[in-house]
């Protein structure tokens, strides 16, 4: 789990979790808003880690 | 029903309107010391768990990489930001300071992992802290 990924997974549930109960009142609403806020903030910090290999790398 | 023929709703918002809120301070006090606890207090039992675990369980993994509970240092601005964030979340932050946790391994490769851990729990908190007033002063429907 201390890998990088691993960590980063960690904590975009975490984040993912607490905005999406804190932003919709519905269970199902805040499901589908932390399943989109975990994609995103995985996929962003996957996609930028390979752009900054290729940029600075 | 009235004779117009339509649902009494502004009677239902009179009433519920009319019942006992949380003192807002109280609420926030509450909530800044336990995560959740505010949410507690305005009704939203299921909201409050969730912030309970999931921030408890943020400063809990924060402290096992080896995060730092960062003193106020006016000469290193983000240093005393980052203290300003971990006290946001403030039972932690003392019971761990007490404990003596929270030192801050730097040789520890999650050491700034831990560090993020422990700053993010207390700024999430600081959201919630808001959410939970707004509730108490009838901002947001409970």
């Amino acid at each position: 789990m201390t890998t990088h990924l691993g960590v980063m997974i960690l904590f975009a549930a975490c984040v993912s979790i607490v905005f999406g109960t804190l932003l919709r009142d519905v269970p199902r609403d805040q499901l589908r808003l932390a399943g989109r806020l975990f994609t995103g903030l995985v996929a962003g910090a996957y996609v930028l880690g390979w752009v900054m290999f290729f940029a600075f790398g | 029903m009235p004779p117009s023929g339509k649902p009494a709703v502004r009677a239902d918002k009179t009433d519920i309107d009319s019942l006992p809120r949380a003192n807002p301070t109280v609420v926030g006090v509450a909530a800044w010391l336990i995560p959740g606890a505010g949410h507690f207090l305005v009704g939203q039992v299921r909201k409050g768990a969730i912030f309970f675990v999931v921030l408890s369980a943020m400063f809990v993994i924060g402290l096992a990489f080896g995060g730092r509970l960062f003193p106020f240092q006016m000469s290193e601005p983000l240093v005393f930001l980052a203290a300003a964030a971990e006290w946001a979340i403030a039972l932690p932050r003392i019971g761990a300071a007490i404990l003596g946790h929270g030192q801050g391994n730097v040789v520890a490769i999650t050491y700034e992992y831990g560090n993020t851990f422990l700053i993010v729990s207390g700024l999430l908190n600081a959201l919630i802290v808001l959410d939970a007033v707004d509730y108490a002063r009838g901002r947001k429907d409970v």
